[in-house]
């Protein structure tokens, strides 16, 4: 029942969320389209804060999704020892780093007084959640050795699964709860992605790196 | 309007020379009339920063010089590494190219805090009748306008350090004062004020420096605007311009600007803080510039970007000059505007309208016409100027020259010199005429005036109307589709930011 509801249902609802509520989004308001930095009001905390968390978790997040898009390149890679064991150390260094900034940024919202107007229940759950998750994440690094390569063939194929429309959960049903609880908490934030400030995920940097400097809007266009 | 032609179309009809002519609104102010009295950022505020989030936003400010100004140090590019540096033949941002701008998107490192500029604060009227009886007279508490905290003191405000208010500290830290000792001496200390907006920049250091591509330059006018749509909150805008006149809304999340009052110069009414001016220091009006040649001139040293300046700045009765900005979509009503504006008369036909601080390199749109300060005057100075006629001589003006020439010039002291010179002759021809007395024929001459000269920009200065002083073309939207124009208008924003708590 658990593992049919984290496995089955919570992934194809977030992943419906992500699809239908992301453009309806963009479409009807984009006035709430912001990553509502904080800097302006707090620095000091903040950079100790954002800046572990973002170069923390990116790197993490990447490796993840290259498990996933490039499997059989990744089980040759980490095939090797030496490769699998540096790999897990700087993953699990990378994870940790995030999980100081994540808990910094959550203290921070705690502890400054004049953040109290623009901290929103939104901002908590995704505070409390992706701490949650990096803790899971780290968890599961240090406690479930060889993630990296054992995620390879667990978590990949049965993602690829659901992907065809087909899950297979035998492939991760058996594992302890502290690794279902990482893949619900997974799927929770790509659910909840499109209706908080987390859509600032999704900017894409191309306009800015290809564009002349000075953009001009002419009225006829 | 359309969208500029290719060059090689212009070429073939302007016989071979390049130009890319555009239209510019632009604003001067006339330092001599300013009062610092701040009726032009009451009337801003009044209709554009009156907002949750926007409390603290000044899109017009007026400061007292010397003075640290608002945001405190915004003139210090060595904290906010705003503007554009020269490099290798080419111009960068002075902040982050756009590799390290990417990498620095979670905190950047540059962007003024709040402290920079104040705690916007506003006072609790309802304790003066909700008090409970008591022996002391009760009285309206500050609180903060972000937290809605009491505040126990207030230590900051938009305007600090106006009038020279706590000088030792503030104008004594005046970047553009080379002597602070200046500022100890009551004898020799001067005063004056410096009325911002933004300076919707040919080359604005905003734009370049947004990864979400949000600020834009429109292409009729040259605003310079912020899409609250696409503005996802990354800030770098903040600190990239050089002025400090891009705010970060702490509710919103988005950043915004002075976006010149647009609705108003749109149907051909001058900007609220120039129509509110009572000093009558704003002059508004159209110039046509050649947008090829904008990156060249910058490339300028510091001293000659003044001439730089005035040579993009077109002639607008050259008839090649008009053929190229209609082939740019230009209408005949704008090229009526620019050939009327007072503007041009000001910046180029006369040259005593100069840039602030030019050598930010983002070629501001807002001129100023530097001030005739008082004059040093112990008992001996006092007889030379009486056999001057009471207009002080030039080497006799308390502001020292250099000052002017690091706000104004890029440091080049002989272009201040030479628009004070035209000033001082003015006022030696005019008090003559009427006195009845002769003018010395050298007078005028001297200063590069001729009478006709002297009586157009006196008239500017002083008994020219509002539509002399400010001619503002309208913006064609008739051209626009009708039914589109319609529909699609009247109702003002209906989506909301993010809601208040």
């Amino acid at each position: 029942m658990l593992n049919s509801f984290i496995f089955v249902v919570m992934p194809y609802a977030a992943l419906a969320l992500l699809i239908f509520v992301t453009p309806y989004r963009f479409c009807s308001n984009r006035l709430t389209w912001s990553a509502y930095s904080t800097q302006f009001l707090e620095r000091d905390t903040l950079f100790w804060g954002i800046n572990p968390w973002h170069y923390g978790i990116l790197p993490v997040l990447a490796a993840h999704f290259l498990g996933v898009v490039f499997p059989a390149p990744m089980k040759a890679f980490l095939g090797n020892q030496n490769n699998l064991i540096i790999f897990e150390s700087i993953s699990l260094a990378l994870g940790l780093f995030a999980l100081f900034g994540c808990v910094l940024l959550l203290l921070r919202r705690v502890n400054t007084p004049i953040l109290k107007k623009v901290t929103f229940a939104a901002d908590w759950v995704l505070l409390y959640l992706l701490a949650a998750q990096a803790l899971s994440g780290v968890y599961v690094a240090t406690f479930m050795r060889w993630g990296s390569q054992w995620y390879l063939h667990t978590a990949v194929p049965y993602l690829w699964s659901l992907m065809t429309f087909n899950p297979q959960i035998e492939y991760v049903a058996d594992f302890p709860l502290v690794f279902k609880l990482h893949a619900a908490g997974a799927f929770l934030i790509v659910a909840l992605l499109p209706f908080t400030k987390l859509v600032h995920l999704l900017y894409m940097p191309f306009r800015f790196l290809m564009d002349p400097p000075i953009l001009y809007r002419w009225r006829s266009k | 309007m359309t969208k500029p032609t290719q060059v090689s179309e212009r070429r073939l009809l302007d016989g071979g020379e390049d130009m890319d002519v555009r239209a510019q609104l632009v604003m001067v102010f006339n330092l001599d009339k300013c009062i610092g009295c701040h009726t032009c950022s009451i009337s801003c505020k009044n209709i554009w920063t009156d907002r949750k989030g926007a409390e603290y936003m000044w899109w017009n400010n007026v400061e007292t010089k010397p003075g640290v100004g608002y945001p405190k140090k915004w003139e210090n590019q060595d904290l906010f590494k705003g503007g554009w540096l020269r490099e290798n033949g080419k111009l960068k941002l002075r902040a982050l190219g756009k590799g390290p701008t990417l990498f620095n998107m979670f905190f950047q490192p540059n962007m003024p805090k709040l402290d920079d500029y104040y705690e916007p604060f506003d006072f609790d009227y309802s304790n003066l009748y909700k008090a409970p009886p008591g022996s002391d007279q009760p009285v309206a508490e500050a609180f903060s306008q972000v937290s809605g905290e009491r505040m126990e003191e207030i230590t900051n405000g938009p305007n600090w350090d106006d009038d020279l208010s706590g000088s030792q500290i503030y104008a004594a830290n005046d970047s553009n004062l080379e002597d602070r000792t200046l500022v100890e001496d009551y004898g020799r200390m001067f005063m004056q004020y410096l009325p911002r907006i933004c300076n919707h920049c040919l080359n604005p250091a905003c734009v370049a420096s947004c990864p979400s591509r949000a600020i834009y330059k429109r292409g009729e006018d040259g605003v310079v605007l912020v899409d609250q749509e696409v503005c996802k909150g990354w800030r770098f805008c903040t600190s990239a311009c050089p002025y400090k006149k891009v705010y970060f809304n702490w509710q919103s999340g988005k950043a915004e600007k002075c976006i010149f009052c647009f609705p108003r110069t749109e149907t051909g009414q001058c900007n609220a803080c120039a129509h509110s001016c009572v000093g009558r220091i704003r002059h508004v009006g159209v110039l046509l510039y050649d947008a090829d040649r904008v990156e060249e001139a910058l490339l300028q040293p510091d001293n000659e970007l003044v001439a730089a300046h005035r040579a993009v700045i077109l002639d607008p009765c050259d008839p090649k000059v008009k053929e190229a900005a209609r082939m740019n979509g230009v209408t005949e009503q704008w090229l009526e505007a620019a050939e009327k504006s007072p503007v041009y008369s000001l910046i180029k036909e006369f040259g005593v309208a100069l840039p602030l601080h030019p050598e930010f390199r983002t070629m501001p749109m807002a001129y100023y016409i530097p001030s005739l300060s008082p004059v040093i005057s112990s008992g001996a100075d006092l007889h030379e100027l009486a056999l001057h006629g009471t207009i002080p001589l030039l080497e006799k003006l308390r502001a020292p020259i250099s000052f002017l020439a690091s706000l104004l010039s890029g440091g080049n002291q002989e272009v201040i010199a030479e628009a004070l010179q035209k000033l001082i002759a003015l006022r030696v021809y005019k008090r003559a005429g009427n006195l009845g007395q002769p003018v010395p024929e050298s007078t005028l001459k001297e200063a590069g005036l001729d009478e006709a000269g002297a009586d157009k920009l006196y008239r500017l200065f002083t008994i020219g109307g509002y539509r002399e002083r400010n001619v503002i073309p309208t913006q064609q939207r008739e051209e626009q589709d009708s039914y589109q124009r319609k529909g699609a208008s009247g109702f003002g924003i209906l989506k909301k930011t993010r809601s208040l708590k």
